[in-house]
């Protein structure tokens, strides 16, 4: 983003702009995407590896600031309820497969 | 000016042109708090419609970082501090949300993009408050946003060890955003050539290449800015739903209406896309058994983004539930508690729409659910949490069935040489 040096009278830069955020709202970012993931069907070490992944900044964030640890303890509290079901999806049996339509006739 | 009804601000609200609905409404719901901005759709959308020259700036479907974030950059600051500027003080809610269809947020006291052009804009012409964005706007999308600085000195280009660089140390979240068809279209109103129409069959929003001009009030006006100029056809363009493939007419469909490329390309499974009815007065027809409508009048967990632009979108989301109230509440307005409550705390029903997400790339017109019996009973996060062995069907549009989702708790049979062991 900053690809000039900041404007100090430009309202929309966000320079030194203070926001409401303290590891209490890390936390729960962390347990948001602890259960979210878990609910899809993730296992302990996928999960673990999406924080531990640089890449996911959100994730990433909440692991360096927390430490392996509390992500752990986060993920099992998850896995502790979303773990213990599987979701099984079952595609309906098609029909006789229907024929393309790959041009729309001009009448 | 005619007079229209805007429920999303639970008010009648002036618009250029008479409300026309159509039959059926593109519509959508994003869940933020499952999004992770790897930028699945972004790319499929890319890779289908804007990968000609021209169009290198163009992402019709694009995922930001908020607050940091934005494209074109600062869009919704922008256009929010000029209502602000319109209307100093008075862009608020009024009421309070309420279980109807009606006035499901309250009521919105403040002044709507096209009220305050007739009381700032000259000439009388100009229908629609908004700003044309910059070049070095549109450039660059996300480079950064996740990042207070850059390296000193480096510019245009992607820092090789940018995973490195300091990150915001405070909350942020990813908000993925494609046009939002709305119902009352600030490109439409503002297109000089009426070169922009919604289909009747489905309200998605297109522009005739063939008769606009470039003039670009379609990209000035568009709050949400996804209306695109291109330079070396003098034209713009904007998002078209994939709309071969809502219709069914893709060949890949087989007949049967598919969601768009970047729905279908969701590897978070944070999105549903669908056709919602519409009553006369272009409100949500009731079809309780529609996912859509569920989540976004029963459950109460989708809201519009920004309703307050008074263009009624159709786009929907989930908001994340760990960022400060005051900002989700100016951006998707004054439903958010209870939106977030209701997502935090499922209801049964809601648990098993949610395992309707990204099982298919059918669009779901009905849902049933099969209950079966209780299998947990606990607590997570200080909240109370039932797990029941339900299995939720999905219908097509021809009311055949597509997949199902069954919740089952996974049996281990423990094999013969250990059937005697503890």
């Amino acid at each position: 983003m900053p690809f000039d040096d900041p404007e100090i009278d430009d309202p929309n830069e966000l320079v030194g702009v203070e926001l409401p955020g303290d590891e209490t709202v890390t936390l729960e970012m962390a347990a948001a995407f602890a259960d979210e993931f878990a609910q899809l069907g993730f296992t302990r070490p996928q999960i673990l590896g999406l924080f531990r992944r640089a890449e996911y900044t959100g994730a990433y964030q909440a692991w360096t600031l927390l430490g392996e640890e509390a992500i752990a303890t986060l993920v099992d509290e998850s896995l502790a309820v979303w773990g213990r079901v599987r979701y099984v999806v079952t595609d309906a049996v098609a029909d006789e497969a229907v024929p393309a339509r790959l041009f729309r006739s001009r009448s | 000016m005619s007079t229209v009804k805007n429920w999303q601000l639970g008010r009648d609200m002036n618009y250029p042109y008479d409300a026309r609905f159509p039959k059926q409404q593109f519509a959508f719901v994003f869940n933020i708090n499952r999004c992770i901005a790897c930028q699945s759709c972004t790319m499929a959308c890319k890779s289908t419609w804007t990968f000609n020259k021209g169009q290198e700036h163009m992402w019709w479907a694009n995922v930001e970082t908020k607050p940091y974030g934005g494209y074109p950059k600062w869009w919704d600051a922008k256009i929010l501090e000029k209502l602000e500027d319109a209307n100093p003080g008075g862009q608020v809610w009024g009421g309070k949300p309420a279980d109807g269809r009606d006035k499901p947020y309250g009521t919105f006291e403040g002044q709507t993009i096209f009220e305050a052009a007739q009381r700032t804009l000259t000439p009388d012409s100009a229908r629609v408050l908004g700003y044309l964005p910059t070049d070095e706007e549109w450039n660059a999308p996300n480079i950064y946003e996740d990042n207070p600085i850059g390296k000193k000195g480096v510019r245009n280009k992607i820092d090789e060890t940018g995973e490195q660089l300091p990150v915001h140390n405070t909350w942020f979240f990813y908000l993925a955003r494609i046009c939002n068809h709305c119902s009352y279209p600030a490109c439409l109103a503002a297109c000089p050539r009426k070169a922009i129409y919604k289909r009747a069959e489905d309200g998605i929003v297109l522009l005739d290449q063939a008769e606009c001009r470039g003039y670009r009030k379609c990209v000035e006006a568009c709050p949400y800015k996804k209306s695109m100029y291109r330079g070396n056809t003098r034209t713009s363009e904007k998002c078209i739903a994939c709309y071969p493939r809502v219709e069914g007419t893709d060949p890949e469909s087989g007949g049967e209406p598919m969601e768009t490329r970047c729905m279908s390309a969701c590897i978070g499974q944070i999105r549903m896309q669908g056709l919602v009815k519409l009553a006369e007065d272009g409100t949500w027809a009731e079809d309780r058994q529609n996912p859509l409508y569920f989540m976004v009048h029963v459950a109460k967990v989708a809201l519009p983004l920004y309703p307050q632009f008074g263009t009624q979108p159709n786009g929907y989301y989930i908001p994340p539930r760990w960022v400060a109230r005051p900002y989700l509440r100016q951006m998707f307005g004054p439903g958010v508690d209870r939106a977030i409550e209701n997502y935090v705390s499922p209801s049964r029903e809601l648990l098993a729409v949610l395992q309707l997400f990204r099982r298919s790339n059918r669009i779901i017109y009905k849902y049933e659910i099969k209950e079966g019996p209780k299998i947990y009973e606990g607590s997570l996060h200080g909240k109370k949490v039932e797990l029941y062995n339900d299995t939720v069907i999905a219908f097509g549009k021809s009311g055949r069935e597509i997949f199902r989702t069954t919740v089952e708790e996974p049996i281990h049979v423990r094999p013969n040489i250990h059937a005697n062991s503890i």
